[in-house]
């Protein structure tokens, strides 16, 4: 809801800037139009609906700059979407970036913030993600939420300094049920449309302003970055009330560095991460997340012409086990003390790089999971991209992050023009 | 290492002026394949101390589909023949634009690539090689791009003639190292008076012509010669394309610090 209210505000000069003509010195105006539809191809008795991805969009680009002055940027997505039977107006970026002096850039309002080394594997980059548009075949973009925040970067010779003041908090998009079934780990049964989840966000106050920094310094072809966070869980990784089924979103902080450069004759990269859960310090409350360090080794290479290979590891130590599982009530699932998981990466590009098959593989030998996605895409011309893929998804338990979506396999198939 | 040699160029601008200084051809001085390498590697991927240009690239398929690649590019040579940074911002087409491309080019190990993804807001190394990467779906690699060290080949001076009413030397070239590199063979018609490569045949590893490349166009540009249309052409597939270089500029004082992962992030305006 807050998504479109905020779009209300901003009508006026997206309208405005629609109807500059395009030949304004720093205006310009761009975008796509889409239609994408996807099925699941398994059945779940959970969702009356197979259609998991049916959609038209329209994605409009505007930017404005000034001479030495500063630019305006704005992305928006209308969305007719016919799995929701809803039309949507989505505000998926929308700031202004200013330098005051020479060496600190200012970014202002809705923007995407990443940063981290790994593959589709986060550590560091705690920032909000959409789950389920990564699970249905939509665009990779939409992995990557937007947060309400001001960023200051600072370049102090060799050293950059991020700064990020997040005052409005955005959740990740989870699995409630609504397009994809998942566990329900209160009652230990795979749920669905039917599920009734609870989700209290944290409230909005000052002193809930989350903040995030990053030190990033290049020392010859390596990138090395410390990184640190304070703020919340962007999943609902603790339960406030059982019987409601209410999640909260438990306070967080995490610190973590990365180095990623050449090795090889590819492309390595390190990353770890401390994740203090604030609010379960202890480790002994099995209603919030317990705390963890995780760890990423990463490498890609090119294998031969227009053949691209990546693999990582992953790893995830709960850090307080024992008090975990010496609180843990009878019922309920129990995790791993160590969580692992392998990713690999596959790119084989053709016919002068207009046709891509790629996969992407996650799998767990600790939770005996995974997640397949194949893809194959193929650019008619400069404008016209049409992409065919799947989300497959299996696991010899219904609790683990993949087993559980097991009944949610499914095809999907996007046509893309871009202007 | 950042101190900027410009012995190098002095040379170059001496052998340019001597050749024009000999007002016949046939009597250019005598110098062996390898220097004639040297000077054509220096004339074509370093002229200036920096360079900005705009960079148009038709793809033309063999059945005469047409893609097109356009971009701002920003060179910077930190030693002249050695160690270079480039910076490239895409305009066209949708699906690449605003995409920022930087590289940090060594002479004698494969160079350090980022690609910046707007939509993700997503910096990503680019683990490809150099010598068998196509360069954005172009017949040209990216070696063709930022150049092939002529220390990997061995040269041999074929013979002196006239291409195009022009004198030239046509050197051969062959990989010190087979494995990795496309080609076997490599012939090149270099000029006499600028020392760029006016046509280039490859062959493959069977021996068979599969890349032909020629200079269509040469400016004079602040006093560097400039080849500013060019095409290469893949004879196997018919597939081609022809790079067009517009409003390029050298000597423009480039900031080191334009080719950091600030302005990866944040393209600066001069590319825009």
């Amino acid at each position: 809801m807050r998504r479109v209210a905020i779009l209300k505000l901003w009508t006026p000069i997206l309208l405005g800037g629609l109807v500059m003509p395009s030949h304004v010195q720093g205006f310009s105006l761009h975008g796509f139009v889409e239609v994408a539809g996807g099925l699941r191809v398994t059945e779940d008795s959970t969702q009356p609906k197979d259609l998991v991805l049916g959609e038209g969009r329209v994605q409009l680009e505007v930017s404005q700059e000034w001479k030495a002055g500063p630019r305006l940027f704005l992305k928006t997505d209308l969305l007719g979407d016919v799995a929701d039977e809803a039309v949507k107006v989505d505000l998926r970026e929308g700031y202004v970036d200013y330098s005051p002096l020479p060496n600190l850039d200012l970014r202002v309002g809705r923007q995407i913030i990443t940063w981290g080394t790994g593959d589709f594997l986060f550590i560091n980059d705690v920032f909000p993600k959409d789950y389920i548009s990564f699970f249905i075949g939509r665009q990779p973009q939409y992995l990557k939420l937007a947060s309400d925040a001001l960023k200051a970067s600072l370049f102090v010779g060799p050293l950059s300094v991020d700064l990020v003041a997040i005052p409005f908090f955005t959740d990740d998009t989870v699995l409630t049920g609504k397009r994809l079934s998942f566990f329900d780990g209160l009652t230990s049964q795979i749920v669905g449309k039917d599920a009734s989840i609870v989700l209290a966000k944290p409230p909005q106050t000052l002193a809930n302003t989350e903040w995030a920094v990053r030190l990033f310094r290049q020392f010859g072809s390596y990138e090395v970055a410390l990184y640190g966070f304070k703020g919340f869980f962007h999943s609902p990784l603790g339960v406030r009330d059982p019987g409601r089924h209410e999640l909260f979103f438990p306070e967080l902080a995490v610190y973590g560095g990365s180095v990623r450069g050449p090795a090889l004759g590819g492309i390595a990269n390190l990353e770890l991460g401390y994740y203090d859960s604030l609010e379960n310090r202890a480790g002994g409350n099995p209603f919030v997340e317990n705390s963890s360090i995780k760890y990423l080794v990463g490498y890609e290479r090119q294998a031969q012409t227009d053949f691209t290979v990546g693999v990582q590891y992953f790893v995830e130590q709960m850090l307080h086990f024992e008090s975990f599982k010496a609180s843990l009530p009878p019922g309920l699932p129990s995790r791993d003390e160590f969580r692992h998981l392998f990713t690999l990466r596959l790119t084989q590009l053709l016919r002068y790089q207009t046709v891509e098959l790629s996969l992407f593989v996650f799998f767990s030998p600790s939770d005996l999971d995974y997640y397949l996605r194949p893809a194959v895409s193929y650019k008619f011309t400069d404008q016209l991209t049409a992409v065919l893929g799947a989300n497959l998804f299996g696991g010899a338990k219904q609790s683990t992050a993949f087993g559980q979506l097991e009944a949610n396999d499914n095809v999907y198939l996007r046509l893309t023009y871009g202007f | 290492m950042r101190t900027r040699n410009t012995n190098g160029l002095g040379l170059l601008w001496l052998f340019a002026l001597l050749s024009l200084a000999i007002p016949s051809a046939e009597g250019a001085e005598k110098i062996g394949a390898e220097e004639v390498m040297k000077r054509a590697y220096l004339a074509e991927y370093y002229p200036g101390d920096d360079m900005k240009a705009k960079v148009l690239m038709r793809l033309v398929s063999g059945d005469g589909k047409e893609r097109i690649r356009e971009m701002s590019m920003l060179r910077k040579d930190l030693q002249e023949g050695g160690e270079q940074r480039y910076f490239i911002y895409f305009h066209r087409p949708p699906d690449v634009r605003e995409m920022t491309f930087m590289v940090w080019k060594y002479p004698r190990r494969n160079a350090d690539r980022w690609l910046f993804i707007p939509a993700l807001k997503l910096v990503r190394r680019i683990a490809a090689d150099d010598k068998r990467s196509s360069f954005v779906g172009s017949d040209f690699s990216y070696e063709d791009i930022s150049g092939r060290g002529v220390e990997e080949d061995v040269h041999q001076l074929v013979r002196e003639e006239r291409l195009d009413g022009r004198e030239v030397y046509v050197v051969e070239s062959r990989p010190r190292e087979a494995r990795g590199t496309e080609f076997s063979r490599k012939l090149s018609w270099i000029d006499k008076t600028t020392f760029l490569p006016l046509k280039e045949e490859y062959y493959d590893t069977r021996g068979d012509l599969y890349k032909v490349f020629s200079a269509d166009e040469l400016k004079e540009i602040q006093g560097f010669w400039t080849i500013t249309r060019r095409t290469m052409k893949n004879v196997q597939t018919g597939h081609r394309t022809e790079a067009t270089f517009q409003e390029v500029r050298y000597n423009l004082k480039l900031s080191d610090t334009l080719f950091t992962e600030r302005y990866l992030r944040a393209p600066p305006a001069e590319v825009r």
